[in-house]
């Protein structure tokens, strides 16, 4: 069983031994990140692009040090600097990008479905490091890889996603990947954000808060912006914070064995009370660390043997 | 006085089991603990209640108290006097104070100021928009904790489709109804009355139909999508009826109708000038018909009174200046008597089913609304026969903006019992 394919567009199109694949190789990465020197030189002489159309730092920086690390050549390409401000169209941007001759392109988009469209057409590896409100498959690996080597299993786990399921693509994918490793998820949050379709893709809406997470093993938290708020979503941080957030309390009530993950940038005291966010039950700063070995795997992969087509 | 009260030989009002029995009921520590022939208790206070109606206090999900801001049309002392003489135990009064009830604080305000008036439980409506601007949800969960039992931009009906649509999904969280105005302000710039014969005879702008029916129908699509419970305050007309009739297949949407909306016409506005301007308008005969059907039909399964006190230099100007409104919460009761157990609609198990058990279903008051063993000793009761002309100028509320001067009518309540204790005797409020 080798790897088939040729770029990683998101979670849906990867099956349970692909993840597998890519966890086992992240998991190798993670343990040389403890070694010095880390960097590894098998992808010497190739280059990736960052192409991103979003504001992102973390991602960002996550996929240029991982591309370092491995020996590649990296070019940033934000939309502040782009020929997108004069007007050009995405499709000419890329066009262009595509003559340079780059190997990997990772892109981020507010628009879902723009890394499936730009792998139509153009001759590189391509990365979805986030499309609009659809996928964000690097976020969910990373997430599996953190909890696998918590609990050292990716089976018969239960996964609480509170938050602002939505408009989430890491809520989206991670669903996606804990089902195909045979977890189990539950939703819940502010009503307006957990519609009631999520239950389709196979997860359970629990209300209130206090039950989704009782008895889980993961209470994965989403960050949630004050945009939504401003759109109607709920009625102030003050009452979000009240009835929907992780307070030190519930928490203290739900805990057991669980752990608190979120895919960042936290909002202390919004989200999630503040002195969680370090507590003994978080593996947010972990997730970070896992995320630089699953974007090695994920380049080390599709370089050394995403050859075939999609 | 002791704490017991025997009300002897009356006849029971079970909306529940829809019988009228003829029993006594012993009241200690407020609440009812027998029913039964028969019964005896020398400690008790014994209170004769033959020829009476005894039932469960009556329960209003519509009234203004204008309290905070308004005082001087109404404030939550004299409203409570009123509610108390009109025999209600419960009222919930509409968020349209100034400033709004659209806080935690003044929820929590209302509350205790209403257990120190002790007269009357009076429940807070919330606002479902800040300032009633229809422009961001309150805080619906933190309004629920401080009391507030249903939501309401009452005047206004929400103009934001989204908004509200948002707003539906969010209130189930906490399990929060909404009580609910209809009307598109944008299909009655500065209306006066309802748009007919009458207020193009007179000159005086239109409220028509269409634009309380537009946002009943889009309500109510809204509810349905969302799972939202709805409750349509103040219908007014016949295609309000059927649309309601449409969706209750459907939903469990409930409604409501006003005294004066069954017994007054637009044309009656020439007859009565400001005091018959209220919003929704008066309308036409075929429109009464209807919600009369409705109310038979049980479509329309709450009654209630849209209490709407001004003063009387609020009133007396030109007709364009006057505010909307109808004080009628004394006499809400015997209205209702006149146009719907007199003309034959509905029969009085029916009348007080609609105006105690329903609305406590609706709020969700389990202890309320029927007369059971074990239930809070809220309790109305009524001399069905006498007959007594209104007195506008004997209101205890400040509100003598009411067009039913002097019309002689039957159904009074002669007893209002709250939580064990008699609050209104004959008329006459006890403190």
């Amino acid at each position: 069983m080798g790897w088939k394919h040729r770029h990683l567009l998101g979670i849906q199109p990867l099956s349970r031994e692909d993840i597998w694949y890519l966890l086992h190789k992240a998991n190798f990465f993670r343990d040389s990140l403890e070694e010095k020197p880390k960097k590894e030189g098998q992808l010497n002489g190739f280059f990736m692009i960052n192409l991103f159309f979003e504001p992102s730092t973390r991602t960002r920086i996550s996929f240029e040090m991982a591309a370092k690390l491995l020996g590649m050549e990296v070019i940033n390409f934000t939309t502040e600097m782009s020929s997108i401000l004069k007007g050009e169209n995405l499709r000419d941007t890329v066009r262009t990008l595509s003559r340079l001759k780059a190997d990997v392109l990772v892109i981020r988009h507010s628009s879902s479905g723009v890394p499936q469209y730009l792998s139509q057409f153009l001759p590189f590896h391509i990365i979805n490091a986030g499309d609009g409100m659809r996928e964000h498959p690097t976020q969910a690996l990373l997430d599996l890889l953190t909890i696998w080597r918590h609990f050292g299993r990716l089976s018969n786990l239960k996964v609480a996603i509170i938050g602002d399921i939505l408009h989430s693509r890491v809520a989206r994918s991670l669903t996606i990947g804990l089902q195909k490793m045979g977890s189990e998820v539950f939703f819940s949050g502010a009503p307006t954000l957990v519609p009631p379709e999520a239950e389709k893709m196979g997860g359970q809406i629990i209300y209130p808060l206090e039950k989704a997470i009782q008895g889980v093993d993961v209470i994965y938290l989403l960050r949630i912006q004050q945009e939504r708020q401003k759109a109607g979503f709920f009625s102030s941080i003050k009452e979000y914070n009240h009835f929907f957030s992780l307070r030190k309390d519930l928490w203290e009530k739900a805990k057991g064995q669980a752990i608190i993950m979120h895919p960042g940038p936290v909002n202390r005291g919004v989200e999630v009370d503040s002195e969680l966010v370090e507590g003994t039950g978080s593996l947010i700063e972990e997730q970070v660390t896992c995320g630089l070995a699953v974007r090695m795997a994920v380049l080390d992969t599709l370089i050394q043997e995403g050859k075939a087509g999609d | 006085m002791t704490d017991s009260i025997l009300i002897k030989k009356g006849t029971l009002v079970l909306p529940g089991r829809k019988e009228l029995v003829d029993a006594d009921l012993l009241i200690r520590e407020g609440k009812i603990v027998r029913i039964g022939r028969g019964i005896e208790d020398p400690q008790a206070y014994s209170l004769n209640a033959s020829g009476l109606l005894v039932g469960p206090g009556l329960i209003n999900l519509h009234v203004h108290f204008r309290e905070p801001g308004e005082e001087k049309k109404e404030d939550l002392f004299t409203g409570a006097r009123a509610a108390a003489r009109g025999g209600f135990t419960t009222v919930v009064c509409m968020p349209n104070t100034c400033p709004p009830l659209d806080n935690p604080l003044f929820a929590r305000y209302i509350v205790s100021r209403s257990a120190e008036i002790g007269l009357v439980n009076i429940l807070p409506a919330g606002a479902i928009t800040v300032g009633l601007k229809g422009e961001t949800m309150t805080n619906f969960g933190l309004l629920k904790e401080e009391g507030v039992v249903a939501l309401s931009d009452d005047g206004k009906s929400v103009g934001k489709s989204r908004l509200l649509y948002l707003a539906f999904r969010y209130a189930n969280y906490f399990d929060l109804p909404f009580i609910l105005h209809e009307e598109d302000e944008n299909l009655s710039p500065a209306g006066e009355m309802h748009e007919g014969v009458t207020s193009f005879e007179m000159g005086y702008r239109g409220i028509p139909p269409a634009g309380e029916n537009s946002r009943i129908a889009r309500d109510l699509v809204l509810a349905l999508y969302t799972g939202a419970r709805v409750h349509l305050t103040h219908l007014s007309t016949d295609l309000g009826v059927d649309l309601i009739r449409w969706f209750q297949a459907r939903i469990p949407v409930s409604a409501d109708v006003t005294p004066h909306h069954l017994l007054l016409t637009d044309q009656q506005v020439k007859q009565f000038g400001t005091l018959a301007k209220v919003n929704p308008p008066l309308r036409e005969e075929k429109d009464i018909q209807a919600l009369k059907l409705g109310i038979r039909e049980g479509v329309i399964n709450i009654l209630a009174s849209d209490h709407a006190p001004h003063s009387l230099e609020d009133k007396e100007v030109d007709f364009a200046s006057a505010p909307f409104g109808i004080s009628n919460l004394e006499i809400t009761l015997p209205l209702l008597v006149k146009s719907l157990v007199e003309e034959g609609v509905i029969d009085w198990i029916s009348l007080w089913e609609k105006l105690s058990l329903n609305p406590a279903r609706f709020l969700k008051l389990t202890d309320r609304g029927s007369l059971e063993e074990g239930k809070v000793a809220d309790i109305t009761i009524v001399d069905p026969d006498t007959e007594w002309e209104v007195e506008v100028n004997q209101f205890e509320s400040k509100g003598k903006n009411c067009p039913f001067q002097g019309w002689p009518l039957r159904g009074w309540p002669v007893y209002t019992i709250l939580g064990g204790k008699v609050v209104m005797q004959e008329g006459s409020l006890i403190s």
